[in-house]
């Protein structure tokens, strides 16, 4: 009997191990990303989770929902997505042309907040320049309650935990 | 050959893009389903217009932990972003009045997105949408200049929906469709032309930019905006996107795009911190789309999808018409004008007649004579001349073709320096009012001019008339004593399949030299009553047609024997049981008018035949009555027995009849003519008349006609023609 209720224990912690392992803990984030009054098509931009060689970790999310025009982002797409196709599924999202803005939900996992990591915005527009790091910045707690201005398309992108 | 500059550059336009157009009407084709498809999903419960913006956020706000944007797609559907109260989030269809989800966007299917792709970019990014722009653009101009040859081609805008003169398949529906596809096609080349025009930055750019007031910061935070009165007076269907403020702070506010402005309003208050109307490029920019893609009108779809089709339709038609106008051109000009002695001179605008033009040359050149071709425009001196033959279409209006429109003003300023024999021969079609009229006006006017003698009479073609066309020839040769000889140069027509059939019956022969003769398919086939027998005694002959009668399931013919006749001799000789091949041509517009509420059939001699078949096929018994004319009362006998038991049954009310030789020496004209204020009555109600018989006839029927109606009705003729209440088929 005892037996039984050692295996258990132990089959139901590996069990919740693996679950753990499989779905990081993630901290939902309300993120609201302007444009700037540029002329011109919807913006394309992804938001990775970088480290501090600016490995691609983690892809958070993808505006655009036409895959021929990924290759403009090419970072992203020489050190990731070109390589892996990772699936994208619940992620991407319209774009949005000059001047508008857009809000989506960020799932960061908790992890890599406060450790290291970087928070990439790159962005590309059809037949203009590709800014590598519109946006970019140490994830950490701080860094996730402040405006963040952008270089290119972004004019700023503010974040908000949920 | 001369043609127009409209034809020509319709044509030049059309060969250049139309590979790439038949790739976009395909992919367009496709693509017409999208909207329908999409259209029919159940994401629209209520109608939008009696649902206010904030009924819509309080539910939402209700039913969801947070709502990020909502957005009114073209089907009227609600888009919401939302997170769920389990922390999901999500994009999820709406319903209006309870927030609950409906169902999720799915992704566009692989098809629609392959074609779609191909159809603005030819997966070739910047490069293939300006490629495509430049496509559409060109199919703008092609529509342009194909609407200007219609409108020139049926005689004035007003004629624009007028019948369409016989021709064959491909160029009578390119004008047929034409008129109906031209409008829509023309709809979707300029909005796609606007459309890439606009990813290239070539349009005023349609931004609109916001100069805010200071939202206010000292307000009551516990106002929800389900209470805003703002959003109560703003109906969902006025809404195109909603963003939501981005945090509860006051400085925080909603953007609210509606069909024709942009709001910013204050989450707390309701205050309108900035309005902007949306420039005209915007909204003429999303009405392009809308035409474009059909999205939101399943019947526009529809409208897309078949013009869609008409397109692939236009290029093989074109194509074929293309081709017919090369093979017909006449190019071999083997003396110089001032070598020849006898000179053809032609006014064609399809090519049709070139067919004629080059027998006759072969034929002339065949007998040693040295020929000069040349189209009318071009007329000159010509030093040796000795014969000139004119040969000429009318075009629109009773105007000259194209290539023949000097050729009048000319004739006057140029001095011969011999004197020349002519001979005008012209072409149409007796469905025109102005038959030949370019025609007789060139005939007129060299029969006044010193230079010029008649040979043979102005000779009138109907329907490219081989037999026609032959004897003119013979006359000619008479006239001058030569012995040209043209059929074998004549275009060979095409005639259908050849079947067997069986004479079932023979009638004696007539007074007047005509007889019936019965034909059992052999095997079964589908024609009707006025179709054509189209009989060849020999197979590198011109067929003869002769009008078919349908009765039950056999083909009954009228048939005079002409004393050179081969084929009615033929078949006068055969005997009951006999078998004979021949092909059925389709002559639909002489077939039973099904829309018809009466009928008045109008013959003479053997035209009486399609009648014999009509009447027997008048199932719904609609008053029909016939007049038929002949020489003696002796003629009517062979076709009694065929319209006595109608005479009781009701399939035919009323019989007409004149004699030419006897009793009181009438035409079958002189009849109606005692009935006219009937026939302009019977017009004005919808009756269809039917006319079949001698052309001498059928123009004196039509004079008559013609009278009645401005007598009684002060209206044309051509007015009922046009309304298809005319009908003629004559010989």
């Amino acid at each position: 009997m005892k037996k039984i209720f050692v295996l258990t224990l132990l089959l139901v912690s590996a069990i919740s191990l693996v679950a753990f392992n499989q779905a990081p803990e993630t901290l939902n984030y309300k993120c609201m990303i302007q444009l700037t009054n540029y002329e011109g098509e919807g913006a394309y931009f992804v938001v990775s989770v970088i480290d501090k060689e600016d490995n691609y970790i983690e892809t958070l999310y993808v505006q655009g929902d036409d895959a021929e025009w990924y290759r403009d982002l090419s970072a992203w797409w020489k050190n990731l997505y070109g390589i892996k196709r990772p699936t994208l599924d619940g992620i991407v999202g319209e774009t949005v042309t000059g001047g508008q803005r857009k809000m989506t939900i960020l799932k960061i996992p908790t992890d890599k907040i406060d450790t290291g990591y970087k928070l990439r915005f790159e962005s590309a527009v059809e037949d203009h320049e590709y800014y590598v790091d519109d946006v970019e910045f140490d994830l950490t707690t701080a860094n996730l309650a402040s405006k963040k201005e952008g270089k290119g398309y972004i004019r700023y992108i503010r974040m908000i935990q949920q | 050959m001369t043609i127009s500059i409209w034809r020509y550059s319709h044509l030049v336009l059309a060969l250049s893009s139309g590979l790439f157009l038949i790739l976009a009407a395909l992919t367009g084709v496709i693509l017409a389903f999208e909207p329908l498809q999409s259209a029919i999903k159940p994401y629209h419960p209520v109608d939008l217009k009696e649902v206010s913006l904030a009924e819509t956020i309080g539910v939402l706000q209700n039913q969801y932990d947070e709502v990020l944007t909502l957005k009114v797609d073209q089907d009227d559907f609600i888009i919401a972003d939302i997170v769920t109260k389990q922390g999901d989030s999500k994009q999820v269809y709406v319903h209006p009045l309870t927030g609950e989800a409906l169902g999720e966007p799915e992704e566009q299917h692989p098809i629609f997105k392959f074609s779609t792709n191909l159809h603005r970019s030819l997966f070739l990014k910047s490069i293939g949408r300006f490629f495509v722009g430049l496509i559409s653009f060109l199919l703008c101009l092609i529509a342009f200049t194909g609407l200007l040859l219609i409108i020139k081609r049926q005689g004035g805008l007003a004629k624009l929906f007028s019948k369409v003169q016989k021709d064959y398949f491909e160029l009578r529906y390119h004008v047929i469709l034409g008129r109906w596809f031209l409008f829509p096609i023309i709809l979707i080349a300029a909005t796609g032309t606007y459309l890439s025009a606009e990813k290239f930055s070539l349009l005023p750019i349609a931004l609109v930019t916001h100069t805010m007031a200071e939202p206010e910061v000292d307000v009551d935070e516990r106002v929800k905006p389900s209470e805003l009165a703002i959003f109560k007076t703003i109906k969902m269907a006025d809404v195109r996107t909603v963003n939501f403020p981005f945090s509860p702070f006051p400085e925080d506010y909603f953007e609210v795009s509606l069909r024709k402005k942009e709001l910013y309003v204050h989450q707390y208050t309701g205050d309108i911190l900035s309005e902007l109307p949306y420039p005209f490029t915007f909204l003429a920019s999303k009405m392009s789309f809308r035409l474009h893609t059909g999205q939101g009108s399943i019947l526009w779809s529809l409208v897309l999808l078949l013009a869609s089709c008409s397109i692939l339709f236009f290029i093989y038609s074109g194509f074929m018409m293309w081709r017919n106008r090369i093979k017909n051109s006449i190019t071999k000009v083997e003396f110089t004008k001032d070598e020849s002695t006898h000179i053809i001179l032609y006014g064609s605008e399809t090519g049709n007649t070139n067919g004629f033009v080059l027998a006759l040359q072969k034929a002339l050149i065949k007998n040693g004579k040295r020929v000069f071709i040349a189209p009318m425009n071009t007329y000159s001196t010509y030093k040796q001349a000795e014969k000139l033959f004119v040969l000429t279409s009318t075009y629109g209006e009773g105007e000259a073709p194209t290539n023949a429109r000097r050729f009048l003003e000319k004739l006057h300023t140029i001095n011969q320096p011999n004197k020349i024999n002519y001979a005008v021969i012209g072409f149409g079609s007796l469905n025109y009012p102005k038959y030949c009229q370019f025609a007789k006006d060139v005939s007129h006017a060299l029969k006044n001019h010193p230079s010029f003698n008649e040979t043979t009479a102005l000779t009138e073609i109907n329907n490219q008339s081989h037999d026609a066309f032959i004897n003119w020839v013979n006359q000619w040769n008479s006239k001058v004593g030569e012995e040209l000889k043209v059929s074998s140069y004549l275009p060979k027509n095409k005639t259908g399949k050849q079947l067997e059939f069986e004479v079932s019956y023979h009638s004696e022969i007539n007074t007047d030299n005509t007889f019936l003769i019965q034909l059992k398919p052999k095997k079964k086939i589908k024609f009707n009553s006025g179709d054509l027998l189209a009989y060849r005694p020999n197979n590198d002959d011109v067929p003869r047609f002769y009008s078919i009668a349908k009765c039950g399931n056999q083909i009954l013919l009228s048939i005079k024997i002409h004393d050179f006749g081969i084929c009615s001799r033929l078949f006068s000789r055969l005997n009951a049981g006999d078998t004979i091949e021949a092909s059925i041509q389709k002559n639909t517009h002489f077939n039973f008018p099904a829309q018809a509420k009466s009928i008045l059939c109008i013959s003479n001699g053997t035209g009486i035949a399609p009648f014999l078949g009509l009447i027997d096929e008048n199932k719904n018994k609609i008053p029909i009555q016939l007049f038929w004319g002949s020489r003696t009362k002796a003629s009517y006998t062979i076709y009694k027995p065929f319209l006595m038991e109608p005479l009781t049954n009701g399939k035919l009310q009323k019989i007409h009849l004149a004699y030419s030789r006897e009793s009181e020496k009438q035409y079958v004209q002189d009849l109606l003519l005692q009935q006219e204020e009937f026939i302009a009555t019977a017009l004005k109600n919808g009756t269809v008349i039917m006319i079949c018989g001698s052309l001498a006839m059928q123009h004196k029927v039509l004079q008559v006609l013609e009278k009645a109606t401005q007598t009684y009705l002060n209206e044309s003729l051509a007015t009922f023609e046009e309304n298809e209440q005319l009908k003629t088929d004559c010989y």
